[in-house]
């Protein structure tokens, strides 16, 4: 009878055993799949995003390859002109038309959208910040604004929108803006209009704080240049 | 007889803990997608985005080689004379402003990184991620502390870059970069540093156990921006 309890006992302590074996087993395999699940990896992804991920390959490497013929195309230009400096002088023209585009040098126009923002007299609602003024600049360029300008303050790769405690004002490349605010952008103005006034865009978000934003098409927009020098002390 | 309950309590304990971890791993599993997908449709479009990426990658080699070689030929052509010599910089240094090409130089490395603390330890869980709008903060102050080339886990920012979170991974330039992120800028250390002063907004996210960190270096390189630039719709007035 003793014997039969003791035997009893050991079989469910080995019982024991393998549970807790299993158990932490288990565990460390989940916690490995956690781990190696890269979200980021397209091993992870499901049909529809499969299918935008493609789309998106696809469009970067038609942009990649049109860029990819008119550079060789410029080099042909560039070694059949290289006896005449006048020729020269026009390709070198036509390269910097471009980059002083994007650098913001230059006055653009094109169709787009002209956001405007008042200050409101209800005191319940959320002052502008230089916050909003970042968040809907951003927005634009997730919606493809090839050019922005604040109050003709134009958008170039080094503006800052800061908001100077000391002064309460918004800054935007060191100038201070002052409301009500202008925020004109050129691209696809349908495709800017809906991705700012959609559910949950930056225009939506503020109207329903209750700020005074509204935004309108425009067949013609113009976007003055960036009027202060652009200047590099540290890259090289 | 006493101890045999307390075995078989015990043991009962234990098999719900095996049930519940099978069941937890199951759900996981299911939710992170294994890589083992049945589904003939999928592994047909994932082999079709890896034969488009590859494509890509491959272009924008050819891409750059070019470029180098254009630079070369814009060199050589320009180097007899002092006025074309002139716009010949004017062009490399454009480029090296709109993020065209790679660049060196002193500045600083931020990383930001998801808090470590416990997800249902907090209120608010998502106060404890690194979100779009703190990298966008983030960029935005040490441009005006006068970065002049500033790249994300190597994605360079250039006039038209957006961000935007979705889940916890960030799309830059069409990228999909997940958490630390890593924050490059060139510029004056010391006045880039400011960004890590005390009530400066690298304290703000500290406050929140979300990770960031700032790092001083002489020698910072940015890589260029692999895309393209190319205007639809601006169009330049000229004077």
């Amino acid at each position: 009878m003793k014997n039969g309890m003791k035997k009893g006992k050991i079989t469910m302590i080995i019982t024991a055993g393998i549970a807790c074996f299993a158990l932490v087993l288990v565990m460390t395999m989940q916690f490995k799949i956690v781990n190696e699940a890269d979200i980021t990896s397209i091993e992870n992804m499901r049909k529809s995003e499969l299918s935008t991920e493609l789309a998106n390959w696809k469009t970067r490497y038609d942009e990649v390859n049109k860029q990819y013929e008119e550079t060789t195309a410029m080099i042909e230009e560039y070694k059949n002109n290289k006896e005449s400096n006048e020729e020269t002088s026009n390709l070198m023209d036509s390269e910097l038309e471009q980059i002083n585009m994007s650098l913001g040098k230059t006055d653009v126009e094109g169709q787009g959208v002209i956001i405007s923002i008042k200050e409101t007299d209800n005191e319940e609602v959320e002052k502008i910040t230089s916050d909003d003024l970042l968040v809907i600049v951003n927005a634009l360029k997730l919606a493809g604004a090839e050019a922005i300008s604040i109050n003709d303050q134009r958008i170039i790769n080094m503006s800052d929108i800061v908001y100077i405690d000391a002064a309460s004002v918004i800054r935007v490349n060191g100038e201070r803006i002052l409301a009500p605010y202008t925020i004109k952008a050129i691209g696809d103005s349908s495709y800017l209009e809906s991705s700012l006034i959609g559910n949950g865009g930056a225009i939506d978000e503020m109207k329903k704080k209750g700020q005074d934003v509204t935004i309108d098409k425009e067949n013609n927009v113009t976007i003055s240049k960036y009027n202060g020098d652009i200047e590099t002390k540290y890259m090289e | 007889m006493q101890n045999k309950k307390v075995v078989a309590i015990v043991l009962g304990v234990m098999c719900f803990a095996l049930t519940a971890g099978i069941c937890i791993q199951m759900r996981t599993v299911e939710g992170t997608n294994s890589t083992v997908s049945n589904d003939y449709e999928e592994n047909n479009l994932r082999a079709e985005v890896l034969r488009y990426k590859e494509r890509y990658d491959n272009r924008v080699k050819d891409l750059s080689d070019a470029e180098a070689e254009l630079e070369k030929e814009r060199e050589s052509a320009t180097q007899n004379d002092t006025a074309l010599k002139e716009k010949e910089e004017e062009i490399t240094e454009g480029n090296k402003v709109i993020g065209l090409t790679e660049v060196t130089g002193p500045g600083v490395i931020v990383t930001l990184s998801d808090s470590k603390k416990d997800a249902s330890s907090s209120l608010d869980p998502s106060s404890l991620l690194v979100h779009d709008t703190d990298v966008l903060s983030v960029i935005n102050e040490l441009k005006n502390a006068g970065a002049e080339a500033i790249s994300i886990n190597d994605q360079r920012i250039i006039p038209t870059t957006g961000i935007i979170c979705g889940g916890n991974i960030i799309d830059i330039n069409g990228e999909k970069v997940g958490a630390p992120f890593e924050i490059k800028a060139i510029g004056l250390p010391e006045q880039l540093a400011a960004l890590d002063r005390p009530g400066g907004y690298l304290e703000l996210l500290r406050s929140y156990s979300v990770g960031a960190t700032l790092e001083k270096s002489n020698n910072i390189t940015i890589p260029k921006y692999t895309g393209t630039i190319t205007y639809n719709y601006a169009k330049s007035i000229s004077e």
